[in-house]
């Protein structure tokens, strides 16, 4: 029978407490009616600190430092065994207090991640870092793709399919054609049977699975990023068919070669001739596409491109997501997902290797020297994959030794491939401490511009100590800040810290607004990502501008919902939206839309953006968990009556006096992002204010001052710094001296807030720092063997 | 039409739920359970017609001889049912050869389309599921008879384009199956994940030997996370370990490295192509496999047996071209070599449970998609069967009055248990499976 423990308890406590005293010698209860009244801290300061050290750092004669990962009653039961050395141990109740006092103090994790002086940490490659590296890695075998700042893909225009000249040659905005019943150009004189191929590239704004729509009642077949096979084969037409679907997986930030042919007639034999009657047949063309999380539209004309490079790797072999615990993402920490991921993407590229190795390695199989190439080949594949010269050694047991244990070049290739890819050299950054060499400078660019490893000429300046001076970094950052990797970079920040990277929902209601829809939700997408690139990239890249400009990219079908005047059709192109209102990036209508809900804008979800992304300040989570009041519950009260309704309690008020103070200034924007001046026929109050942390209050009265003030504020140009340095250099900025922090927002209002400028700074103020090693003994064997 | 569950069957065949325990003592009718033997099915295709009279025995029955085209079987004679009579009726859009290959395995018509042929209108695809995926779904959807790809489509020389003259399978209506025909890719396919596992333990020595390396340069801060990292590769080798050891005895086959898709290469092609299909059969990787040979409107150049030019241009010769005939035999016969050399190996491949061979409990269906070359005819298309996996009795030569060829799809179905009343278009499946076959 089982007796309730409770039951239990209260049979045995008289019993316990009512023992004779007589077990304990007098001695032994001295002691522990001394120790009784010492904490655990005094205890370990007077018994073990002359070993361990105060802080459990270590000394002389235990250099270990005390952390770990056992439990409180581990580690009391380890002392009471164990410690001090010698016959007499601790008696159990004294190891007790000992044991929980180092365990909270600093042996634990959290506890040595609360005491521990920020530091650079040995950090594994990034999800973003290990894709982009990997496919730069082999794209470096590879030529380079040409630059150009024009868009849409180049059309050839053939009279019938078996035309060798085209009869027209023109560049396309985009691929969505009704060609009716004649020739799609009038050079095209016969309506049954003509022909046309595109051709150019396609950018992927982010990484993911894209899949594309090809919609035609005739032949196509569409090539992306392989010009062997067709990601859609359309080229028989069969029944009611006329839509094709094709999904691949894409690296954000890259242009990939893309190819549409497209004709109308018969395929196969043709008999055209011998056919009497020939009934007029209609023709149409659409390339649509769905980017990660998002509906389908028309592939936009601004990631088009009339020229195209080769074919690029990009891993498909998904990874466990990076720990962003801290605000940015980093690589600290290891796993078992993250190994097997290793393990899998090693076993992707070493395929992806093989089977295009006489392409990659330059060795065509019937080539008489084809074994010194590939060893050649594997030879620079494992120097670029390692980010600095090869030692003999390690050429040896990387390279060498798999070619002589295999004579099948491509299973050795495959080898060296597996290895190179699962090693801590190539896996981690900067293994060794100390002053950074020059190649591990070349790396702390890459890496924190492009998020990938150095390239040729930033290689070559590391080989011949071009690296060494300020001015010499500063240069290759200027030459490397201009490549599309560093937009990409750049451009994924921006959308994490205005928070919108994972694609908030933009589901409206459509009794409410009916114009707002899907297509909508995608336009304005596009329309944010071209503002940003706009403003950062391509314009004055002012951190002002972004915050205050009123010029905004918008194309027919947004310009009609918002209220400007645009030809329906219109392409994106920028225009004035509401002069005097809108306040750049945060009143964009995208983010006003995203920062609402279904019905109402939210000024808690835009306080809380301005308060952390744009102020810095730290926010904890609500005490109570807490559902909005429903509107139609206060069917009479405005969205700013309805919240301020809701936070009035002072347990809210802690918080929300400095959110909904600064949310409100954006009310004059509804639940889609559009200028309203009045809710349910009261004029709108926009006015807010902010306590800043010397405790100085500013008031704003709307959107406009608001930016002003932030455009402006020591405390948004910081929080920017900040964040921007995270971002791209994923370690803590106290790490790098105690005068970083600072020095980065000067060099930012020293240039005039320029955010590219910033990011290049950003990097070259990193790029020296040193960093804890081995021991100097060690570290001078490092230095004598040459390896790291 | 299919039934979901053998008491539909069992009702609609007018057998009443009382009468059950009795029917299902019959052995035709026991349904193929987890005791019951494996059964699996190969079909082979080859192209552009046979010479009638070299090709099918004169007599009927179980005494009859084997005429030139077909003397390569001549070891598995009593294992072998030749099927003369029965037509591919499939009438509709598109022309002989399209309607041939495309109709062949599904019985229905092709759609509409825009791909012309030699003669009548432009077709599409065809407009129904294959008996091979039929039956691969019809097995999947069973544990018991569930394996790791149910069906695996092997091609040898098929040309680099999709359309209705390469496809012989159909996941569904407009949904052609590509068959794999380079032998590597195959071989990735089946044994990939095995070769990437050996590749890597073959270099794990250099990353233990290398990692102990690098730990003395890192600080003692550091050591934590590379420890770490390094406990996971310790794990993820005795994983491998583990994974090897389970995996004993199967053995994965080893492929002549470097042979080229090359017309030349078509006999070596083949042989590796059989090969891993028997592996992947003995591996118990499907049961269901289809093997085709180039294409409908094939252009084998069988250089090696002395014949320069292409088989369709020869297919189109007429009767009285005497050599062209003899060469087409020639050419019938190598795939009948083909056809032969593959019931060897399933002959002399041990069942994994080691009762009888492979061939025991396969079925090789071998086909193509004419009857004859010169006339395009859809009579008498060759249906050559080798093996005892379905229970059919073999060794007789049959010949059957004009049958549509739905019928012998729905007799393969039945084969597995899998009792459709009708598959492709009802229109040709009138009396069910054919009769005569068990």
């Amino acid at each position: 029978m089982r007796v309730p423990a409770i039951a239990v308890l209260m049979l045995l406590v008289p019993v316990v407490l009512w023992a004779p005293g007589g077990t304990c010698s007098e001695a032994a209860r001295a002691q522990s009616r001394r120790s009784r009244e010492l904490t655990g801290e005094q205890i370990y300061r007077a018994q073990c600190a002359s070993c361990h050290g105060v802080k459990g750092e270590g000394t002389r004669h235990y250099p270990k430092p005390l952390t770990g990962n056992q439990t409180v009653e581990q580690l009391a039961r380890f002392i009471h065994t164990s410690m001090p050395p010698g016959p007499r141990k601790c008696p159990a109740p004294d190891a007790k207090k000992v044991a929980s006092y180092i365990y909270h103090a600093f042996y634990s994790p959290i506890a040595q991640a609360r005491v521990r002086p920020a530091r650079i940490e040995l950090s594994r490659l990034t999800v973003r870092q290990y894709r982009n590296t990997v496919m730069d890695l082999i794209g470096s075998f590879r030529g380079s793709m040409p630059s150009t700042d024009q868009r849409g893909l180049r059309a050839r225009y053939y009279q019938t399919k078996s035309n060798a000249r085209p009869v027209l040659e023109r560049i396309d905005p985009v691929i969505h054609f009704d060609f009716g019943t004649t020739g799609a150009i009038p050079e095209q004189n016969d309506p049954y049977q003509f022909t046309i191929h595109w051709e150019g590239s396609l950018i992927a704004p982010e990484t993911g699975e894209y899949e594309f729509i090809l919609r035609t009642e005739h032949a196509a077949q569409l090539w992306i990023n392989n010009r062997r096979r067709p990601l859609i084969d359309a080229l028989v037409k069969s029944g009611n068919d006329n839509e094709y679907r094709g999904t691949i997986f894409l690296v954000g930030g890259r242009a990939y070669p893309l190819r549409l042919e497209f004709s109308k007639g018969v395929q196969g034999v043709d008999d055209l001739s011998k056919v009497k009657q020939k009934p007029p047949t209609r023709a149409s063309l659409s390339l649509q596409w769905r980017r990660p999380k998002m509906p389908a539209e028309v592939v936009p004309h601004h990631y088009l491109m009339p020229v195209s490079g080769p074919e690029l790797f990009a891993p498909a072999t998904p990874f466990p997501p990076d720990d962003r615990s801290i605000g940015y993402e980093r690589g600290t920490s290891v796993s078992r997902e993250w190994n097997e991921a290793t393990t899998e993407a090693a076993y992707e590229t070493a395929s992806y290797v093989a089977s295009r190795l006489s392409e990659l390695a330059g060795a065509p199989e019937n080539a008489p020297d084809r074994k010194e190439r590939v060893l050649a080949f594997c030879r620079r594949f494992v120097e670029r994959a390692f980010r600095r010269p090869l030692t003999p050694e390690l050429e040896e047991v990387y390279v060498q030794r798999h070619f002589r244990n295999t004579s099948d070049l491509e299973t050795a290739t495959k080898r060296v491939v597996i290895l190179t890819l699962k090693s801590p050299r190539f896996l981690f950054r900067e293994i060794g401490g100390g002053q950074p060499d020059a190649f591990a400078v070349a790396e702390r660019l890459s890496f924190g511009l492009w998020d990938s490893l150095p390239d040729e000429p930033l290689l070559e300046a590391a080989r011949t100590g071009q690296l060494s001076t300020r001015e010499q970094v500063l240069r290759q950052a200027q030459r490397m800040a201009a490549d599309p990797r560093a937009w990409a970079k750049l451009r994924d920040f921006l959308l994490q810290w205005l928070k919108v990277d994972q694609y908030p929902d933009l589901a409206k209601n459509p009794k409410q607004f009916p114009e707002f829809n899907d297509s909508v939700a995608v336009d304005l997408r596009n329309a944010l990502e071209l503002f940003l690139e706009q403003v950062v990239w391509r314009g004055s890249s002012s951190f002002r501008d972004l915050l205050l400009t009123d010029k905004v990219p918008l194309n027919g079908r947004l310009a009609k919902i918002y209220g400007v005047s645009l030809a329906p059709e219109s392409d994106f192109q920028t225009v004035a939206l509401d002069p005097g209102e809108r306040a750049g990036v945060l009143t964009h209508p995208y983010l006003m839309a995203s920062f609402a809900y279904f019905d109402s804008s939210s000024p808690i979800h835009r306080g809380v953006l301005i308060s952390r992304s744009m102020l810095g300040r730290v926010l904890q989570p609500p005490p109570v968990a807490v559902a909005p009041v429903p509107a139609d519950l206060h069917p009479k009260l405005t969205t700013r009556q309805r919240v301020a309704l809701q936070t009035k309690p002072a347990a809210c008020m802690s918080c929300h006096d400095m959110i909904n103070s600064l949310g409100f200034t954006l009310e004059k924007f509804d639940a889609i992002g559009r200028f309203r001046t009045t809710e349910k026929n009261l004029p709108i109050d926009d006015s807010g204010a902010y306590k800043s942390r010397s405790g100085t209050t500013v008031a704003f009265s709307g959107a406009r001052s608001l930016a002003q003030f932030l455009a402006e504020s020591d405390e948004s140009h910081t929080a920017f710094v900040e964040k921007l340095f995270h971002y791209l250099i994923k370690q803590p900025i106290r790490a790098y001296g105690p005068t970083t922090l600072q020095n980065l927002i000067r060099s930012f209002q020293k240039h005039g807030l320029n955010i590219r400028q910033q990011m290049i700074e950003t990097v070259v103020e990193a790029a020296f720092e040193g960093r804890a090693g081995p021991s100097p003994a060690l570290a001078r064997s490092k230095e004598a063997g040459g390896t790291s | 039409m299919s039934y979901n569950t053998r008491r539909e069957f069992l009702r609609n065949l007018g057998i009443s739920a009382a009468a059950l325990p009795f029917v299902t003592n019959l052995p035709c009718l026991a349904a193929p359970g987890a005791t019951a033997r494996k059964r699996r099915l190969i079909i082979m295709f080859s192209p552009d017609g046979v010479v009638p009279n070299t090709f099918w025995p004169d007599e009927e029955g179980t005494s009859f001889t084997l005429k030139e085209s077909l003397k390569p079987l001549e070891p598995f004679k009593n294992r072998t049912l030749i099927l003369h009579g029965v037509c591919d009726k499939v009438r509709g859009d598109g022309d002989n050869h399209m309607r041939g290959i495309g109709c062949l395995l599904t019985g229905i018509e092709l759609f509409p389309g825009n791909i012309q042929g030699g003669s009548d209108t432009p077709a599409g695809w065809a407009s129904g599921i294959s008996i091979d995926q039929e039956i691969k779904n019809f097995l999947q959807k069973d544990p018991a008879t569930r394996t790791r790809f149910g069906s695996l489509e092997f091609g040898v020389l098929v040309p680099e384009r999709a359309d209705t003259w390469t496809r012989m399978c159909y996941a569904g209506p407009n949904k052609p199956v590509a068959p794999i025909d380079n032998p590597y890719q195959m071989f990735q396919k089946l044994y990939g994940r095995v070769k990437d596992q050996e590749n890597l333990k073959s270099v794990l020595d250099e990353l233990h030997e290398d990692l102990k390396k690098i730990r003395l340069h890192v600080g003692v801060q550091d050591r934590q996370i590379l420890d770490e990292h390094a406990t996971l590769v310790r794990e993820m080798e005795q994983e491998l370990r583990a994974a090897e050891a389970r995996k004993a005895g199967h053995r994965v086959p080893v492929l002549e490295p470097g042979v080229r898709e090359d017309n030349d290469n078509m006999p070596q092609i083949s042989k590796m192509q059989i090969d891993l299909l028997v592996h992947s059969f003995a591996a118990d990787f499907a049961r269901v496999a289809t093997l085709q040979y180039t294409n409908s409107v094939g252009q084998a150049r069988m250089r090696w047996l002395g014949i320069q030019e292409g088989q369709h241009d020869l297919s189109h010769e007429p009767d009285s071209n005497a050599d062209a005939q003899d060469k087409l035999t020639r050419i019938n016969r190598w795939y009948c070599e083909q056809l032969a050399y593959l019931a060897r190996r399933l002959a002399e491949t041990r069942e994994p449970d080691g009762q009888g061979s492979l061939l025991d409990n396969t079925l090789i269906v071998w086909t193509n998609e004419l009857g004859q070359g010169n006339t395009h005819t859809l009579d008498n298309i060759p249906f050559v069967l080798v093996g005892n996996g379905l229970g059919f009795r073999m060794g007789r030569s049959l010949k059957y009055p004009r049958v549509a060829h739905n019928r012998l799809l729905i007799s393969l179905a039945h084969g597995f248990g899998h009792y459709i009343k009708r598959f492709g278009n009802p229109d040709y499946c009138g009396d069910g499976p054919l009769s005569n076959l068990t």
